[in-house]
């Protein structure tokens, strides 16, 4: 059953086209992630599936039903708003309460479900002060709670995790998988994060002004990704665009790379349609995590140039195809700027682009 | 290094004090000093010329015995709370229904804000053409056919405070618009997007949410208009005159024809007393609870 279905939805303000052309399509108890760039039209988005902005054409569907009409409230959904969106006068009881009242639940019901939802947030502390009187991250977990006080067809979470620190932001994180594994609700989920896009999502829509540019299961982003902006918008450090061209050596298509020595060939084992681009331009995608460090024959000999160590990994930038190339090693592996190194590509994990179209042939 | 530094200091001190100083010294005089005056004369028989006699509380036994006064006081009660419940409850439904994202928004906040620009003499005259049974409304129906219609408000003594009210409130309800516009204009719209989710309806989303929210702004226009509704001297002196009869008369009417017409300086200096009185009860607890605020964070 499709629990949110978005055909053709377009939005304009005047003469600025905001939203050109959305498809999404979920199944419910599914969870959508919505990546971009800011000011490509996120929140946006969210307040046309919540109904607070109507779309200049298309259709929205939630659970089957067109709900282009429909008014928010009845549309059996809950949101977290980027700003919080609490109100001011109110503590944090009756924002939590506000909903509930306005749709006449019972006050002892009201009472659990505010203890429940403080508990699982950790703001019972805090029920009885006003917003102001809240920092950021303590005010984003009340929006969260506010939302969370219902039991919607559907939720919408406009990057309810931004403002917390970093311990507070993964058991958040995790709570929210939890939650999600254990209420099986479809959930829209925005966010600027690249680790909570990969660990929440089941299906990921990566967004640039106002397109869909890919929209897929967060492996299918991560590794076949659609064009040059998604393979560099996901992964951190990102992706690495090593320019080449195509050339055919021994009956096998691949490209040249060249670190300090002299230029190797990389054969691109069976791959469609590369024979007929022999000769042209390519760019080469390989992500850090795709080069080892090993003493081959084969291995590219780069020179390090810096090495940063994030603990786990350490990060070595060096030169390859006259473009700064980072690699992501083990810290043992490493050594010091200066000195070189031999990287061995994981061939079969690395895609290419096309310079021109910058979508992805391979 | 100490010598330049108490030259400094000096010139830092004085400078203010003495920039300040004529201010401050008009301010003292022409002030409070007179209100000091006025005070003393209140108790003293003064009739058309000052006379310094101590006389007690004469005055006051007269004014609490005159019943013109007290007709100015009723009329001062119902024209406050007529007029500032009515110019908040109109300013403020504009304000919420130009709130709405409606088309012309500019020109129609100014054409609401206009009336301000006015003087209250002109609008009391402007009212007092159009309100004249013989002039305005009742000519215009009756000239239109409706013979049986009436509106005599003006020249009926019952009714004739009611017609100060209208005045008004076309003055000031634009006003007070204004004022909560500007206020819902700071309110974060998503605020209202959450409570449109939590399924309030728009009257419920500004009774419980944007109003309360409001609250400074709330207060500060119950101080403009009450102050607005108390010195009301020159609407009613170009409206009616404070008449027919003085039925229509407000303490600051009262108070000037006590005080320059009728050579009754000191019954006059009792009631500008009196309504120095209800401007201070007014006031006082306002400006207390705000710097206490101030004091408490
Ligand atoms: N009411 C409006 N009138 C005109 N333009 C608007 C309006 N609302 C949003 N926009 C424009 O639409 C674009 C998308 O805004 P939106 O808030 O959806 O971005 P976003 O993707 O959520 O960005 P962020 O990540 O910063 O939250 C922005 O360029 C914004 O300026
Ligand atoms: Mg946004």
């Amino acid at each position: 059953m499709g629990a949110l279905a978005i055909k053709n939805v377009t939005k304009s303000f005047g003469d600025t086209h905001i939203l050109k052309g959305i498809n999404i399509d979920i199944e419910a108890g599914e969870f959508l992630i919505l990546v971009g760039p800011s000011g490509c039209g996120k929140s946006t988005l969210m307040n046309i599936i919540a109904g607070l902005e109507s779309p200049t054409s298309g259709e929205v569907c939630i659970a089957d039903r067109i709900v282009n009409e429909v008014a928010p409230k009845d549309r059996d959904i809950a949101m977290v708003f980027q700003s919080y969106a609490l109100y001011p006068t109110m503590n944090v009881r009756q924002n939590i309460a506000f909903g509930m009242e306005t749709r006449g639940v019972p006050k002892a019901e009201q009472n659990e479900v505010i203890a429940r939802v403080a508990k699982m947030l950790q703001i019972d502390h805090l029920l009885d002060r006003k917003p102001s009187a809240l920092s950021g991250g303590q005010r984003q977990r009340v929006a969260m709670g506010r939302a969370l006080a219902r039991n919607p067809k559907l939720f919408l979470f406009d990057e309810p995790l931004s403002n917390l620190d970093a311990k507070l932001r993964v058991e958040m994180r995790v709570e929210i998988k939890q939650l999600h594994q254990r209420l099986k609700t479809t959930i829209v989920y925005v966010t600027h994060d690249q680790i909570e896009a990969m660990t929440l999502g089941d299906k990921i829509a990566v967004m640039k002004d106002g397109v869909i540019q890919q929209f897929g299961s967060p492996e299918d982003i991560y590794e076949r990704p659609a064009n040059l902006f998604v393979a560099g918008f996901i992964g951190s450090p990102s992706m690495n665009f090593l320019p080449c061209h195509l050339v055919e050596q021994n009956g096998q298509v691949g490209v040249t790379l060249q670190g300090v020595e002299a230029p190797k060939f990389i054969a691109l084992q069976d791959r469609a349609g590369l024979k007929e681009r022999v000769g042209q331009k390519v760019i080469l995608g390989v992500r850090p995590e795709q080069w080892d460090v090993e003493n081959t024959p084969d291995a590219l000999v780069c020179k390090v140039k810096i090495t940063e160590p994030t603990g786990p990994d350490t990060m070595i930038y060096s030169e390859v195809n006259g473009v700064e190339m980072i690699a992501r090693v083990h810290p043992r592996a490493a050594s010091g700027p200066g000195t070189t190194l031999p990287l061995v590509l994981d061939v079969k994990k690395a895609v290419l682009f096309d310079p021109e179209t910058e979508l992805r042939i391979a | 290094m100490a010598t330049p530094n108490a030259h400094y200091g000096f010139a830092e001190r004085w400078l203010p004090r003495l920039v300040l100083a004529p201010s401050f010294f008009l301010t003292l005089v022409f002030l409070y000093g007179f209100i000091a005056w006025n005070g003393y004369l209140s108790f003293t028989e003064s009739r058309l010329l000052p006379n310094y006699e101590w006389a007690g509380l004469v005055q006051y036994q007269a004014l609490f015995e005159n019943e013109r006064w007290w007709v100015a006081v009723r009329n001062l009660g119902i024209f406050a709370v007529l007029f500032i419940g009515g110019a908040m409850a109109i300013g403020i439904t504009l304000a919420i229904l130009l709130d709405q994202k409606v088309r012309g928004e500019g020109a129609i906040r100014t054409i609401y804000l206009y009336p301000m620009a006015l003087s209250f003499v002109v609008t009391g005259t402007a009212w007092k053409w159009m309100l004249n049974p013989g002039l305005g409304l009742e000519k215009l129906m009756h000239d239109w056919g409706f013979t049986s219609f009436t509106f005599d408000w003006l020249v009926n003594s019952d009714m004739s405070i009611y017609t100060v009210v209208i005045a008004g409130l076309w003055q000031s309800s634009g006003f007070v618009m204004a004022l909560f516009l500007a206020g819902l204009r700071g309110v974060d719209d998503s605020i209202i997007k959450a409570a449109q989710i939590d399924g309030a309806s728009l009257p419920r989303i500004y009774w419980k949410i944007i109003l309360p929210a409001l609250r400074p702004v709330v207060f500060s226009t119950l101080m403009i208009l009450s102050h607005i509704a108390i010195k009301s001297f020159d609407l009613v002196m170009a409206l009616t005159g404070g008449g027919p009869g003085f039925s229509s008369d407000l303490p600051a009417t009262f108070m000037y024809s006590m005080a320059f017409t009728r050579g009754q300086t000191g019954l006059g200096a009792a009631s500008a007393m009196m309504m120095l009185a209800t401007v201070a009860a007014i006031v006082v607890p306002y400006l207390y609870s705000e710097l206490r605020k101030d004091q408490h964070g």
